[in-house]
């Protein structure tokens, strides 16, 4: 393995930095800014070594790196990082919205900018730790540590309701996060038990044998963690007021990164680990996407404030991500991938929009807003696009997205696809109204005073970057598919086999994890498919 | 007696020696430091003979029997280690208390001498506990810990610059424990008299073989055992026994209030340890049913009721409450060598991070007072109480490596990686997957989620940009070199033990 100490690498880089900004600071004001570009800049370029194993069509093998060392040795744990196609998308996606928070906000953060950056990058070096762990205690202790800085970017930095807001996030995720440690400590236990090793090694906890009973309780000690922070009905809560409350770069974190760890840990955990019984609790997490999909845009719908708003769709759009990724076949979960790809570029951006909004006209009642246009040409414009962006317009990366979703699990579970695609329509309404409502109609009192400043080079720069992603992404998609495709076909060829093993009771169920030859979808053929 | 056996308790004898010494040594001069040095040199020599007893007990033997009262094995003098080490902390904290409110100068008849005495007295107390394995050094042992701490308690009483707020607090909780501490003593005494009726035996071996035969029923034996139980936890201040806890810790001096919570409710837990262990009493349903039902109603009762508090010495009462009934649930499977491992980690950490917690809290108190103006008793307004969660709004950017420490210890009673009280929550959770406690498990985690609220207000108080009480002279804490470096030493070991475990781990392992 080459390069086995990049991804230790990038995770330090990110601490360091965080560190090294905070005392930045001290020294001189506004340099913590550029100690947080500058190891922001730096870990892009550590992961940028990938690329040849990115751009390697005919690269084998599902892990492109990893390197493990002892940690604990009394329970099996070791400090094991690795990096596959899924883990290389959502890093690049991590760093890439680390560094356009930083880029939008810029200016945003007038007081105690250390502790700010060093809460920034500490969050980032989570989830990046998150994304690579590879030893579920490992992944539970990058899963706290992602947590606690974010806390204080909400609570401190944060708008009216900060208090409450970062309570109830903390509180909601730690808790079910509990819930996932028992299950993951039952699950190493029932392992022992079986094999007679001890071990929080994923790749061997892949083979632990589990009774369905026991399995279905573990699998929802995993489901509720995740589900937490996707976020999924019945445990969206804390969403709406974290998102709302949060400061415009953290609740760019919050929508772009962080709610992806909960649609990771869903795929590359609840169901490789537990495949019988996500087969068997499949119906009602589709169920249970569906219904976040139309929930989420009706309340979207009913928002004043045009941060919920956005949050709302959040949880519309991590419904699809749900729905997909518990169709249970490769078209869904790619387009669930996609999702999380597109998800993160287009609220990223409308955060950053609002941000924008909010720091120049102090509010983001829509009552308040409206008739924009007329000053803030580019702004709005750049709006526009990212609405349209999320409302699924053919063409862009969420279009893709959900298209794939809903055409994989209308297989699945018709009904719920049914009503999952009623959603769409949702989603035109609430983001074009919000359009209408801010950006159209009458110039409401607020935007009057002729001080208004558009969007200037810098946000400029930023916001058309992530739409030429979206536009890349919705043009030639097939880049994302080909490097999601190894760890998608790992997990469906264990929930594959245990299908099989459920329709014939006879086929020893498969343990390994080893990469998939066979071909699932034709656009793992590079040389076939002709890609728009 | 042989040489060997007298061996075997030389950090007893050391502690003895010790306080004999100070005694002397304050009638001849007094003098605050000294005493002070005197102390640590006790304190640390009896540590590190630990150490020696332990080389002792490495070839062949694993315990030495020093008559029948005491019995010194390897996990007896790791206990005592750490309550040593807890008492030097607390020597140090209690310095810094004292320093600012027995001024011998100003007050003449003020004798801060008399806190190490008592101090030490409770060391000897503690450690005799941890050794006994008798029903008579147990109730000495117990007794002695008690005794010297009803004047430790109400220790601001002597404190001429201690306001008459804080020393009817003190007297208050001084007696309060008293009336609590001898009626658990008594009904723990009762509950040892009947076991002596029903097993003719008063060492724990002599006792163990009487349990063993004991029939299922209701018993004789059985009664004692429960009385016991109950005595132990009213020391333990478990839920429902718990009654006293909050008011003893809030009026107590916080040094004091530190040791009550480490070496006080650490003794009791090794003791409780070796009791069950030697008489086997996990094999007994009704005495492990009656400390589930006491650890889930603590985790419960504790949680809910710190939620309410706004005096950080109540609400660390109430929340070291709640902890106990974690350690519970480890011991409830300590008759397997995981559990016992789980507990004694969990003590750990729990001793580290509630010293840590007192230290800083205690710390910031004492630098409140000497900052008052005016010398005899200052702050007697609730305005300007320095353990009022008020008094930290904004410490993080007045103080920011006092907040840090606190907030390390607050996460670490939270259980939040990083932090030694992750691991220890850990345990806990493998412990209970273990011995399949989920009714139990579901309680901590309950527990827990209720802490954090309690916790995370605490912390973003100290982290709240707009400080309403920020008047002059409340730029920053300033606080001693001593108290510093205990902090660094606590704050050291509670993130050195949350991210490399195996360390202490591997100690364990080895006991």
């Amino acid at each position: 393995m080459m390069l086995s100490i990049t991804l230790p690498a990038i995770i330090a880089v990110l601490f360091l930095g965080g560190i090294l900004a905070w005392l930045a600071e001290r020294w001189k004001d506004g340099a913590s800014r550029w100690v947080a570009l500058l190891s922001l800049l730096l870990a892009s370029i550590l992961l940028a070594g990938y690329w040849p194993q990115f751009t390697d069509a005919s690269r084998v093998g599902l892990w492109w790196d990893s390197l493990q060392l002892s940690w604990i040795p009394r329970f099996g744990i070791t400090f094991f990082l690795a990096l596959d196609g899924l883990g290389f998308l959502l890093l690049a996606l991590t760093l890439s919205m680390g560094l356009f928070g930083l880029a939008a906000t810029w200016r945003d953060i007038d007081f105690r900018r250390g502790f700010f950056y060093f809460n920034y990058l500490w969050t980032l070096a989570g989830v990046v730790g998150v994304f690579t762990a590879m030893d579920l205690f490992l992944f539970f202790f990058f899963w706290e540590v992602m947590l606690v800085p974010m806390l204080f970017l909400i609570a401190i930095w944060g708008y009216e309701q900060r208090l409450y807001a970062a309570i109830k996030f903390f509180i909601f995720t730690q808790a079910s996060s509990l819930l996932m440690l028992i299950a993951i400590v039952a699950l190493v236990f029932l392992h022992y038990n079986a094999s007679g090793q001890v071990t929080f090694n994923y790749r061997e906890l892949l083979a632990a044998e589990l009774s369905p009973t026991a399995g279905y309780w573990l699998m929802l000690g995993f489901f509720i963690a995740f589900a937490v922070k996707l976020p999924a009905l019945p445990l969206h809560p804390w969403l709406p007021d974290a998102h709302t409350q949060a400061p415009t770069a953290g609740s760019i974190l919050l929508a772009a990164i962080l709610l992806k760890t909960g649609a990771y840990g869903l795929l590359r955990f609840t169901l490789p680990l537990f495949p019988e019984a996500s087969i068997a609790f499949a119906p009602v997490a589709m169920a249970i996407g569906a219904v976040s999909v139309v929930y989420g845009a009706v309340m979207a719908f009913a928002q004043r404030d045009m941060k919920r708003l956005v949050a709302y769709s959040s949880v519309s759009h991590m419904g699809f991500v749900l729905l997909g990724l518990y169709a249970l076949n490769t078209i869904a979960i790619q387009g669930a991938v996609m999702q999380m790809i597109a998800h993160g570029l287009s609220t990223a951006a409308l955060f950053a929009l609002v941000g924008a909004l909010q720091q120049r006209l102090h509010s983001r009642d829509m009552d308040e807003l409206g008739g924009l246009w007329a000053g803030l040409p580019k702004l709005s414009a750049v709006a526009l696009f990212f609405a349209v962006a999320s409302l699924g317009l053919p063409g862009l990366g969420n279009f893709i997205a959900e298209f794939l979703v809903l055409v994989g699990s209308f297989d699945s579970g018709r009904w719920v696809t049914v009503v999952a695609a009623i959603g769409l329509i949702g989603a035109a309404l609430y983001a074009l109204l919000m359009m209408q409502r801010v950006f159209f109609g009458e110039a409401k009192k607020i935007n009057t005073d002729g001080l208004l400043r558009d969007l200037n080079g810098r946000e400029t720069v930023a916001l058309l970057a992530l739409a030429v992603g979206l536009v890349f992404l919705g043009l030639r998609p097939q880049g994302v598919f080909d490097t999601a495709e190894p760890a998608v076909a790992g997990a469906l060829q264990r929930i594959d086999s245990a299908l099989a093993e459920k329709s014939r009771d006879a086929v020893p169920l498969a343990t390994s994890n080893a990469h998939s030859t066979e071909a699932r979808w034709p656009h793992s053929n590079p040389e076939g498919g002709i890609s728009p | 007696m042989s040489l060997l056996e007298l061996h075997a308790i030389l950090p007893l004898l050391v502690l003895g020696a010790g306080i004999v010494f100070l005694l002397l040594q304050v009638s001849f001069r007094r003098g605050h430091r000294g005493a002070l040095v005197t102390t640590l040199i006790v304190l640390v020599a009896a540590a590190l003979v630990c150490f020696q007893v332990a080389g002792l007990l490495a070839g062949g033997t694993s315990s030495i029997e020093s008559t029948d009262l005491l019995l010194v094995d390897h996990r007896a003098l790791f206990f005592c280690l750490l309550l040593l080490l807890a008492a030097v902390a607390i020597a140090v904290l209690g310095f810094n208390y004292l320093k600012h409110r027995c001024d011998r100068k100003v007050f003449a008849d003020s004798y801060p001498e008399e806190f190490y005495i008592l101090l030490l007295l409770t060391m000897l107390g503690a450690c005799t506990l941890v050794f006994a394995s008798h029903f008579a050094s147990f109730l000495l042992a117990l007794e002695l810990v008690g005794l010297s701490l009803y004047p430790l308690l109400g220790f601001a009483v002597n404190g001429d610059r201690s306001s008459q707020r804080e020393q009817l607090a003190s007297l208050e909780s001084g007696l309060k424990y008293l009336l609590l501490s001898a009626l658990s003593t008594a009904l723990a005494l009762f509950g040892i008299a009947l076991v002596y009726a029903a097993g003719g035996a008063l060492d724990f071996a002599g006792v163990a073989a009487a349990v063993t035969g004991m029939k299922s029923g209701p018993s004789l034996m059985l009664a004692g055992l429960t009385l016991l139980l109950i005595g132990v936890a009213f020391k333990l201040s478990l839920v429902p026994f718990h009654i006293w806890t909050p008011d003893v810790y809030q009026g107590a001096p916080t040094p004091v209030t530190a040791l009550i919570a480490t070496v006080g409710k650490g003794a009791v837990v090794a003791l409780l340890l070796r009791l069950f262990e030697r008489l086997d009493l996990f094999a007994v349903p009704a005495l492990t049913g009656l400390l589930a039902i006491m650890a889930v109603a603590s985790m419960l009762a504790g949680n809910l009721l710190a939620l309410m508090q706004a005096n950080i010495k109540r609400l660390l009462a109430y929340s070291s409450i709640a902890h106990l009934g974690y350690l519970i649930v480890a011991l409830l499977i300590g008759g397997s060598a995981f559990g016992i491992e789980a507990v004694i980690y969990y003590l750990v950490a729990y001793v580290i991070t509630t010293l840590g917690a007192f230290a800083v809290v205690g710390l910031i108190a004492d630098a409140a007072v000497e900052l008052t103006p005016g010398g005899a008793r200052p702050p007697s307004d609730s305005g300007s109480d320095p353990f009022h969660r008020e008094h930290y709004r904004g410490l993080f950017w007045r103080s920011p490596w006092l907040a840090c420490c606190l907030a390390a210890m607050l996460l670490s009673l939270a259980g939040i990686p990083l932090t030694i009280g992750f691991i220890g929550k850990f345990y806990i959770f493998a412990a209970g997957v273990q011995g399949e406690l989920w009714l139990l498990l579901a309680a901590v985690v309950i527990g827990s989620a209720l802490g954090l609220y309690y916790y995370l207000r605490l912390l973003l108080t100290m982290l709240q940009r707009e400080s309403a009480v920020t008047a002059a002279g409340q730029d920053g804490v300033e606080i001693a070199v001593s108290g510093h470096a205990v902090l660094v030493l606590l704050t050291g070991a509670l993130l050195l033990f949350g991210i490399f475990p195996q360390v202490l781990i591997n100690w364990i392992n080895a006991l």
